[in-house]
């Protein structure tokens, strides 16, 4: 199976003044072509530190991590952006869409910068959410704007598709709606996945589950019995 | 629990440092212009007034052909007067080793004992000792011009014979702090000087032993000077009295008094615009600042404090911005205002200044500034406050937006997000839009008046006095003169000139002026309309200078009583029959051969315009200086010099430094305006960055706001700046100048690229921002 990322013993650290935080001590981990990978694991063990560093939001202190061959520690500004830009999709856990852009302009404002992107219309069928593509933000509610940011993330057809808690400001069925839209996205376009949740009942619709705890990978579990979301409970 | 809220204050403080300096900024760019206006003038004046109780400034002039000092005795007993001096005046003309130009000046005599009115302070040397008849003091203008020590000799031509004086020391009273030549509009400190001798021998020189040609008196508190004029009046007119006059007419005193006329409508227009748009901008910037810190007043109430202790701390907040600006402003204020005044004093010679800044001006500062940005910060904090505790705590809901109505299909969503961004909150983009514009209006106002100061000029010296020479005869000369003047090398055309002091009266109203009679087809002399077409001069009937006309408020056609001062004596009914258009001091005009047969006279004249040979113009003076009928000639390019030395310097850099307040102002209304726009649309544009909008595509959104705003802006503060213009035009008319309204397009041009310019400037700085856009923050944060 091809890796689509590959770290290397990364290290993240903030200095505070006197104190230095150690975010991530060491994290060795691949994710790999298509698959579903949960990370897990408990408030402030690093995932989110993790997370945007592999999706180029943010630098390693120290270590590696490739992307198909592209050593992104090492890439400038510049091309950390046009990373972003063609090959990442986000979804963070508030949404972040621009208000003032309808849910078919949001998408449109990530397909007018990509190079092979879906048609807007075409994300948000995949989402479910053709009835509301003309609605501002602020006439949709929490979970409906939470698939409009994965249209969003995947209209660009991004061969990763980075989620940091998507469903934490969500009830749990319209949890499970997000999930859902997650789930075929990664089945149908085959992104490579990676959700982060600190919840572990969401982890059983992952190929593989990464636990993470105090900066570091504590354990990989694979799980050979991927769940469909609508059969998880939380 | 407050220690706490105020070590936030300060961080808060530092975090916006940026904006708080720009804030400071304009407040301090509107204050100074009212420190340096109020304190200028505040000193100018508590100097003058100074001066005239210390040197003891008379309240009654006259002048007359010669009297015997017997008569002094009657003048003392006008009811009303309470002392009375008399003294010797006599034109003359000066030479000065090594200056090549003619000088013209007044010989004064002095008190034969201390002296009661117009004490000398002297700057250097001595007084002349008595009986001897070499030494002299000149007024220090003119030792000034010429950096003259006690001990330099002066040749003067008095009464036709040459004597050489020995300069013994400088002075200046207060009747001479403006000191013009006669005839002239602007101070020449060169060519023009006042000289202080012995009575004895300046009597004997002159012919007037025993008699004087000057009286002046003081007046008893609540003696109404037009009824001590009257009775002076009729006591010199056996002995060729020229009219008496109160302090009103006295030549310094008006010409200061006009000026600080004027001088007070700048001090009150200009603050009151500065400080107006400066007031509106603190107000405008302050609420919006403010409303950035919307989340954190939520989160304090939550916190249970309560809404006053939110509000007083806020209030902290404004008012640590506010006394930082009102200190720079005064601190930039007396700093101009003292440049200022300097160039005022190389005018008005005043020997010393009293520069101090009133109390009042820093209260009155203080308490606009205040209440500028009270009134923001209270209607922001406010509104936030309103809001429950509850609601704030909720994750925020996104902005409701709609359609924008000025869109189209093939927009792309940045530009989408633009135009909507401008049409969701019309108020906030009127604003930005009017702090811009009125930004770009006040540096329209600041050109506007280096246009009209360069127009009054053009007007006044290159299309109405088109002589190179203007001379000036010792009095009335047959007009054979002017025959010998076309003879001298160099000259190429010669007109006449007569000119005669007369009171003007229509209805109630009255004025004193120079009458001046002027050839009929005059080419050096022309008298023009508002569009600089020539009037004509009728052969019967008068022609007013238009702000004459509008103070005795007579209109063509009407009657106009003419009581000449001099010669004949003659009062006459003359009909007003057009108006001419000047921008400099006010005349009257009639056909000189009309002017002799009134003053019945034959062909006479009391001077001359010369058209002249520019290279011989130099050898021409030496001529015209040898020859004892010429009291004094000008030329027009050392007046022109002189206008722009003096009067034209004051008001220039006094519009200088409003122009450099005006862009301070701009580059700080549109820096806010775009810094404030980022802080609130930080993480919309961070989200942007993150989906993999570069920084370029990401400012562009931003600034594409600000440029928008900024094209509409520019239009409607020329537009803002005109009317001001107008405003300020309309009202600084005296009898010095009238200031035209003429604004050129240049001015309009450099306004908007200034504008233009500050939008750059801030737009590189905002720019910069953009590029440090925590990217990794602003998905953790709610909003
Ligand atoms: N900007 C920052 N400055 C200082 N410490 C930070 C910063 N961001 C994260 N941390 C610290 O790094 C650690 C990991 O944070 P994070 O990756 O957000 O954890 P998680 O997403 O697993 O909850 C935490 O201890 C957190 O306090
Ligand atoms: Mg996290």
């Amino acid at each position: 199976m091809e890796t689509v990322f590959s770290a290397r013993a990364v290290t993240k650290f903030y200095d505070m003044g006197e104190v230095r935080v150690h975010a991530l001590r060491g994290v060795d981990l691949e994710l790999f072509a298509g698959e579903m990978m949960v990370l897990l694991g408990p408030s402030g063990s690093g995932k989110s530190t993790l997370l945007n560093i592999l999706g180029g939001l943010d630098r390693a202190s120290a270590g590696t991590v490739q992307y198909r061959g592209f050593d992104i520690t090492q890439a400038k500004d510049r091309e950390l952006t046009q990373y972003r830009r063609k090959h990442v999709g986000f979804v963070f856990q508030f949404y972040n869409l621009i208000p003032s852009l309808t849910a078919i302009e949001n998408v449109a404002a990530v397909t007018e910068i990509a190079d092979h992107p879906m048609k807007p219309a075409e994300a948000l069928e995949l989402v479910g959410l053709t009835d509301r593509m003309h609605h501002f933000p602020s006439q949709l509610s929490g979970g409906q704007q939470q698939r409009v940011a994965i249209a969003r993330a995947i209209a660009k057809r991004p061969s990763v598709l980075l989620c940091d808690e998507p469903t934490g400001a969500l009830d749990s069925e319209t949890g499970v709606v997000v999930l859902e839209a997650i789930d075929r996205v990664n089945r149908e376009l085959g992104a490579a996945t990676a959700v982060i949740t600190h919840n572990a009942d969401i982890a059983r619709m992952a190929n593989r589950v990464v636990h993470m705890s105090n900066g570091l990978v504590s354990h990989v579990e694979p799980n050979e019995n991927r769940r469909s979301p609508r059969e998880l409970h939380w | 629990m407050l220690a706490a809220l105020d070590r936030k204050l300060l961080r808060d403080l530092w975090a916006v440092r940026g904006q708080v300096l720009a804030i400071a900024f304009v407040l301090g760019a509107g204050i100074a212009t009212y420190v340096m206006a109020a304190s200028t003038l505040d000193s100018l004046q508590r100097t003058q007034a100074r001066l005239y109780r210390e040197f003891r400034f008379p309240d009654l002039f006259a002048g007359l052909k010669r009297a015997p000092v017997s008569v002094l005795a009657r003048i003392s007993a006008i009811p009303g007067v309470t002392n009375v001096e008399a003294r010797v005046a006599a034109p003359a003309n000066l030479e000065l080793a090594g200056y090549g130009q003619p000088i013209s000046g007044q010989i004064i005599s002095l008190p034969r004992g201390p002296g009661q009115f117009n004490l000398l302070h002297l700057h250097a040397g001595r007084l002349p000792e008595s009986g001897r008849d070499r030494e002299a003091l000149v007024s220090d203008g003119f030792a000034k011009a010429h950096k003259l020590q006690p001990g330099v000799t002066l040749k003067v031509t008095i009464n036709g014979r040459r004597r050489v004086l020995e300069i013994v020391g400088v002075a200046s009273t207060p009747e001479f702090i403006y000191q013009l030549a006669p005839g002239s509009i602007v101070p020449d400190f060169k060519t023009y000087c006042v000289v202080w001798m012995n009575a004895d021998t300046l009597e004997g020189a002159y012919n007037m032993t025993g008699a004087f040609n000057q009286v002046a008196a003081t007046l008893e508190r609540g003696a109404r000077t037009e009824d001590a004029v009257m009775a002076l009046d009729h006591i010199l007119r056996p002995y060729g009295g020229l009219g008496s006059h109160g302090r009103k007419d006295q030549i310094s005193h008006r010409y200061l008094s006009e000026e600080f006329k004027q001088l007070t409508i700048m001090s009150t227009m200009f603050p009151a615009i500065f400080l107006s748009v400066a007031a509106f901008l603190l107000n405008v910037v302050v609420g919006r600042l403010m409303a950035t810190q919307r989340g954190q007043i939520a989160t304090l109430k939550a916190f249970g404090y309560p809404t006053s202790a939110i509000v007083v701390h806020f209030l902290k907040f404004t008012l640590v911005i506010v006394v930082f600006g009102v200190a720079l402003g005064i601190a930039g204020g007396a700093w101009m205002g003292g440049g200022l005044s300097r160039l005022y004093m190389d005018v008005y010679r005043f020997p010393y200044l009293d520069y101090s800044i009133r109390p009042s001006v820093i209260a009155v500062s203080l308490a606009v500034s205040i209440a500028a940005a009270a009134t923001g910060t209270l209607f922001s904090v406010l509104r936030a406050a309103r809001e429950s505790p509850a609601v704030a705590m909720q994750p925020a809901n996104p902005g409701r937006y709609r359609r924008s109505l000025f869109e189209a299909s093939w927009f792309s969503q940045p530009t989408r997000m633009i135009v909507r961004n401008i049409e969701r909150r019309p108020i906030k983009s009127l604003l930005s839009i009017g702090g811009v514009a009125m930004s770009t209006a006040i540096l329209v106002l600041g050109g506007f008046w280096t246009d009209a100061v360069d127009f009054m000029v053009f007007a006044q010296l290159r299309r109405a006095q088109l002589d190179d020479i203007t001379v000036t005869f010792i009095g009335p000369v047959s007009i054979r003169a002017l025959y010998s003047l076309t003879s001298l090398p160099g000259v190429t055309y010669a007109e006449p000139t007569r000119s005669v002091p007369a009171r003007f009266r229509f209805e109630q109203r009255t004025y004193r002026t120079a009458l001046q009679g002027l050839e009929p087809e005059g080419r050096l002399r022309r008298l023009l309309n508002k569009q600089l077409e020539p009037v004509q001069l009728p052969a019967e009937g008068i022609v007013l200078t238009d702000h004459l006309a509008t103070m005795l408020g007579i209109r063509p056609g009407q009657i106009l009583t003419v009581e000449l001062l001099e010669g004949s004596r003659a009062i006459r009914q003359v009909p007003v029959t057009g108006l001419v258009s000047e921008y400099i001091g006010v005349s009257a005009y009639m056909r000189r051969d009309t002017l002799n047969r009134f003053l019945r006279e034959g062909d006479s004249a009391t001077g001359a315009f010369l058209a002249v040979d520019p290279p011989q113009i130099p050898s021409l003076y030496q001529r015209l200086k040898a020859m004892p009928a010429v009291a004094g000639s000008a030329e027009r390019a050392q007046v022109l010099r002189s206008f722009y030395e003096t009067l034209a310097a004051q008001m220039l850099t006094f519009a200088f430094f409003n122009t450099i307040l005006a862009a301070a102002i701009a580059v700080g209304v549109v820096y806010n305006t775009v810094r404030i726009s980022l802080s609130e649309r930080s993480r919309e544009l961070a989200s942007l960055r993150v989906l993999g909008y570069t920084r370029g595509e990401v400012s562009y959104i931003l600034l594409g706001e600000l440029m928008i705003l900024v094209f509409v802006a520019i239009p409607v503060g020329l537009v803002f700046g005109r009317g001001l213009s107008w405003l300020m035009a309309s009202s600084a008319q005296t009898e010095l100048f009238r200031v035209p309204f003429i604004i050129e397009p240049s001015t309009y041009a450099l306004s908007a690229l200034v504008i233009a310019i500050a939008t750059v400037v801030s737009a590189l700085i905002v720019g910069r921002k953009v590029n440090h856009l925590d990217l990794v923050e602003v998905l953790k944060a709610r909003e």
